[in-house]
């Protein structure tokens, strides 16, 4: 953890509230491009990245209890999640859970789910797990999730690979179950 | 999204696109009843789902940078003073209304 970001931690578990004000500014310059990062798995949408960090920092100046003896970045990150990201996330989609389907518990699940170890590993070394996973694909199903990843439709996946979209889905399903369990070594502690 | 009826791996297929596409709220929306109920006994969509975050993670959270970060923190910054304000001002609000439907009270009697 650099230097900045231990003062302001510091400065944000302080009692004194305008203090913590103060250590706001250079905390949001130190973590803003790591939460937000992290955060855009969730929502996959800037706007609301945003709008959940906005609350998110506010959140942490008013009760900063649980930053208190962090000392890593990733644990920092971890916390965030588990202790301040989560509930705001469920509020997102709250307003809109009265006329769903889906019950209570899958939408938490859905929304704001328990953090996986996978989840936990730093977006470098995550990379390269990936690239290394990928690397052991089919060709057919490498290419589907590329194109996929690039932000292409499943139409333009299925002609790509001279296919149909049913076939694309299928295949993009049964591969991302085996990027599954390929990664299954860092997934859930229990 | 329009089709009824999804098989799970189409379900999957779909929140991952409306991951990536940030449209989380239309997919939702778009579960019938047996579809949640198919999602809610299907482990394999929960593994599944993730990846996909973890997908999306890694092919698409740089963009989601935003550039000005001190506008950011500009609202931020407004954020908790509206708090401060309101933690302030509640006590005192509170009071007051004690005060004035007390009043009510002395007024009716």
């Amino acid at each position: 953890m650099n230097k900045r970001l231990r003062n302001a931690l510091k400065g944000l578990t302080n009692p004194d509230a305008e203090r913590r004000r103060r250590s706001m500014e250079p905390f949001v310059r130190s973590t803003f491009g790591m939460f937000i990062k992290y955060l855009y798995r969730y929502l996959g949408n800037e706007v609301e990245c945003e709008d959940v960090l906005e609350d998110v920092y506010a959140d942490i100046w008013e009760r900063p209890e649980r930053l208190r003896n962090i000392t890593s970045e990733k644990q920092l990150l971890k916390t965030v999640y588990l202790y301040y990201m989560r509930n705001r996330l469920r509020e997102v989609y709250r307003r809109i859970n009265r006329n769903l389907n889906l019950s209570q518990n899958s939408l938490k699940d859905l929304i704001a789910p328990e953090i996986g170890t996978l989840e936990m590993v730093s977006r470098s070394e995550l990379q390269d797990i990936l690239a290394q996973a990928l690397g052991k694909l089919k060709a057919r199903e490498r290419r589907a999730i590329e194109l996929w990843m690039q932000g292409a439709s499943n139409r333009a996946i299925a002609n790509e690979l001279n296919t149909t979209v049913g076939a694309v889905k299928m295949l993009e399903y049964r591969t991302i179950l085996k990027l599954r369990k390929m990664l299954c070594y860092y997934n859930r502690e229990d | 999204m329009s089709d009824r009826n999804r098989e799970i791996h189409e379900l999957l297929v779909d929140y991952a696109d409306a991951l990536r596409d940030g449209c989380i709220p239309a997919f939702l929306k778009s579960l019938t009843r047996e579809e949640a109920e198919r999602i809610a006994s299907s482990w394999e969509f929960w593994d599944a789902t993730e990846i996909s975050r973890i997908l999306n993670g890694v092919g698409f959270a740089d963009k989601a940078v935003a550039p000005n970060v001190s506008l950011f923190i500009s609202r931020v910054d407004a954020e908790i003073a509206s708090r401060s304000k309101k933690s302030k001002a509640s006590p005192h609000g509170k009071r007051r209304n004690r005060t004035r439907s007390a009043a009510k009270r002395e007024n009716r009697t």
